[in-house]
């Protein structure tokens, strides 16, 4: 049997890291979106220059940041983290 | 926090009295965002900003494909127009404006009108006799549309104009590219 003082130090561990993660989380996003914000303002600048060949590759470009975003946003999870899915805590065996 | 509340929001919480003991919850913190709003607020602009680079491409590579045969149109006014001045058509359709320059020479250059940077609207200098962008100091030789100076990345569009039965009649639009001058 665990007492509650032995229980809120990993606890409050635990919380510590879901804020540093989510801080990496939204600094990642940030940073991912003013990327593509220069990729748009670089696509439309080549396409008023009729430089057709570099249009591609930079749709490519904000399709993978827009791909990584979407990663960060439905995929990212610390590894050892105990809730599940559905917020229940899993019991340690 | 000053707690200045007005008369209203009494009265709001007068009325949601019954709701606040049950759903107790602050004003201020309706209005916060929280970071998973946030993050999701993030990913929208991010498909935002990649819809929108995609369609920009879209929209451009069909422009470059589009090679129409453009119909000879008259241009209204040019003949009595005077050496070192200009007027403003439209061509190929109503919604592309053009500029006519008859130099000082008594010759007919055509161009539309778009800037090449960022599609400000061109104008004749008669003082320097060269098309000026007013946006962002470009400049652009009357005679043949090519770059003097400043950010435009390629000439201006050329249209074709001829002479027939002493009209002024354009007949036709080159659009130029970077490729074609072997630049960038």
């Amino acid at each position: 049997m665990k007492t509650v003082t032995q229980h809120s130090v990993p606890d409050r561990r635990a919380k510590l890291g879901d804020a540093a993660l989510w801080q990496a989380r939204l600094i990642m996003l940030v940073m991912i979106n003013i990327a593509q914000l220069w990729i748009l303002a670089a696509t439309v600048d080549a396409a008023l220059a009729r430089h057709y060949s570099v249009l591609l590759p930079l749709v490519i470009a904000s399709g993978i940041c827009f791909l990584i975003t979407l990663s960060i946003i439905k995929w990212w999870r610390p590894t050892s983290r105990k809730k599940t899915s559905t917020g229940y805590v899993r019991e340690d065996r | 926090m000053s707690s200045n509340n007005t008369s209203d929001e009494n009265d709001v919480r007068a009325a949601t009295a019954l709701f606040q003991a049950e759903f107790p919850y602050e004003r201020d913190q309706e209005a916060q965002v929280t970071r998973r709003e946030f993050c999701n607020f993030l990913g929208l602009t991010s498909a935002a900003l990649f819809v929108g680079a995609a369609g920009f491409a879209g929209k451009a590579a069909l422009d470059a494909r589009e090679s129409e045969a453009l119909a000879p149109a008259a241009i209204q006014g040019a003949e009595a127009l005077a050496p070192n001045t200009s007027l403003n058509f439209n061509y190929p359709t109503e919604r592309d404006s053009a500029i006519l320059i008859r130099t000082a020479d008594g010759a007919y250059h055509a161009y539309g009108q778009k800037c090449t940077h960022l599609s400000c609207p061109v104008y004749y200098s008669r003082n320097s006799q060269r098309l000026e962008c007013p946006c962002h100091e470009g400049a652009f030789n009357v005679a043949t549309g090519e770059v003097l100076f400043g950010p435009p990345p390629r000439p201006l569009d050329r249209i074709e104009v001829e002479m027939r039965d002493g009209q002024v009649w354009a007949t036709g639009r080159n659009p130029s590219t970077r490729e074609e001058e072997g630049r960038g």
